[in-house]
């Protein structure tokens, strides 16, 4: 496939988050006020509206709340990976992230399953925040 | 809702309500659908068929729902269409086989889980009441109404699986109508996909979680069923206007304007005094209800 693949539409406000990306830690903003935690990156706190942010490092740990398989490539680029996983994690810090399901075949994949990220270094400087299932012998060898 | 209170504060006489769209030939559609979610395409969400699809697996999960009662669905409104001679799905039957045939799109989702892109137009005329009864036509009148937002973006909505905004919505519509559920003769629901009529009668309490399955059973929405539920093969199997299709076939059904699908002695249904109605937008983050009227 020559076609090229989109790319994050990086702004203000999710400018730090692709930064975070780009040197494999998953940040998250943390409101200055009433301490929420979001995701996606937004300019202001939707629990307390507060401006004051933070950036917190995520634990790349979570689970999987939801998940689709798709078996149409809606852009062609996409047309080799099929069929494949677009999940909805919540992370183990609260916010949730929508992302791939990566490292497993999708029908192994299940709502409330463990995962972990797992970073896709792109040729253009960029790094996607993917997750796979931490099985627990990954485990006991991380720790 | 913006045109009831239009033409209560007697700003203007009548409103027209109008959607028209080269949903199937152009293609600003799946232009305007991927714009939706244009953040996520890095990951290859595209469209509201993935975001749907996330909300279909979080309810079978939660609730244990799946293709079996979707069936159901799909099937049932197409017999519906069936009778309808504008519909695009007018000559082409659905059995239970071709449902499980149909090919997958965004798994849970197979391709006939999905509403149709339709080039064409639908409009309904609102005025006062006062104006309504020097027309030609019985007019139908709005009893009730509800709208309720839960949620600006699929990622930190937190109830894919219910209760969606259909939830408040309907028991809004329902309070201002002064009915209960039992009064509703049919229902036209926003069925952008299966799954959404699914948990719109759900959350609007026609059955408890999970339950869709055996209410489904029997042909309850399907000609001659209970609770007929959208009468005219609905965004599924007759045209996508958008929530113009649910509005002007309730409209039109009040009315007695439906030829063979007309709800009455021809389908083997009670003739409809009350019907309930839906909207939805986003992935489930926006919802109107409405309780229409005859006379």
């Amino acid at each position: 496939m020559t076609n090229k693949r989109p790319s994050p539409k990086i702004n203000a406000d999710t400018k730090a988050f692709w930064e975070g990306c780009r040197e494999h830690e998953l940040r998250l903003q943390k409101c200055g006020d009433c301490g929420h935690l979001r995701h996606p990156p937004a300019f202001i706190c939707p629990r307390c509206l507060s401006i004051r942010t933070f950036l917190v490092k995520a634990s790349g740990r979570g689970r999987v709340y939801s998940y689709a398989v798709y078996h149409v490539a809606f852009d062609p680029s996409f047309q080799g990976d099929l069929p494949y996983v677009v999940a909805l994690v919540v992370l183990k810090e609260g916010p949730r992230i929508l992302t791939n399901i990566v490292g497993c075949d999708p029908a192994a994949v299940s709502c409330e399953m463990d995962v972990e990220v797992v970073w896709d270094d792109r040729e253009e400087g960029i790094s996607l925040p993917k997750f796979r299932p931490i099985n627990s012998n990954h485990n006991e060898v991380r720790k | 809702m913006h045109a009831v209170g239009v033409l209560e504060a007697g700003l203007c006489s009548y409103v027209l309500l109008s959607y028209g769209h080269c949903g199937r030939s152009g293609d600003s559609m799946m232009r305007m659908l991927a714009n939706l979610n244009a953040e996520d395409a890095v990951f290859g969400h595209f469209g509201a068929t993935g975001g749907y699809a996330l909300a279909a697996r979080r309810a079978m999960h939660e609730f244990h729902t799946g293709p079996e009662t979707w069936k159901r669905i799909a099937v049932g409104q197409r017999k519906w269409a069936n009778l309808n001679p504008r519909a695009m799905m007018y000559d082409r039957l659905m059995t239970d086989a071709d449902y499980d045939r149909s090919p997958w799109v965004v798994e849970p989702f197979r391709l006939a889980d999905n509403c149709l892109l339709t080039d064409g137009g639908r409009a309904c005329i609102l005025t006062t009441r006062e104006r309504a009864r020097d027309l030609r036509h019985t007019p139908v009148t709005i009893m009730g109404l509800g709208m309720y937002n839960p949620a600006a973006d699929p990622a930190p909505a937190r109830h894919l699986a219910g209760p969606t905004g259909a939830r408040r919505a309907g028991e809004m519509a329902l309070s201002m109508a002064g009915i209960t559920r039992d009064d509703i003769d049919a229902c036209e629901i926003y069925d952008c996909f299966t799954y959404t009529v699914e948990i719109t009668l759900q959350d609007y309490g026609f059955f408890g979680p999970g339950e869709g399955k055996d209410w489904l059973r029997g042909g309850t929405i399907e000609p001659g069923g209970c609770m007929p539920v959208n009468t005219s093969g609905g965004l599924l199997s007759e045209a996508y206007f958008m929530g113009l299709t649910p509005l002007t076939e309730g409209v039109m059904q009040l009315m007695g304007r439906c030829g063979e699908r007309q709800l009455g002695p021809k389908t083997g249904n009670k003739k409809p005094e009350i019907i309930m109605c839906s909207d939805n937008g986003g992935i489930l983050q926006t919802h109107s209800c409405y309780i229409l009227t005859r006379g």
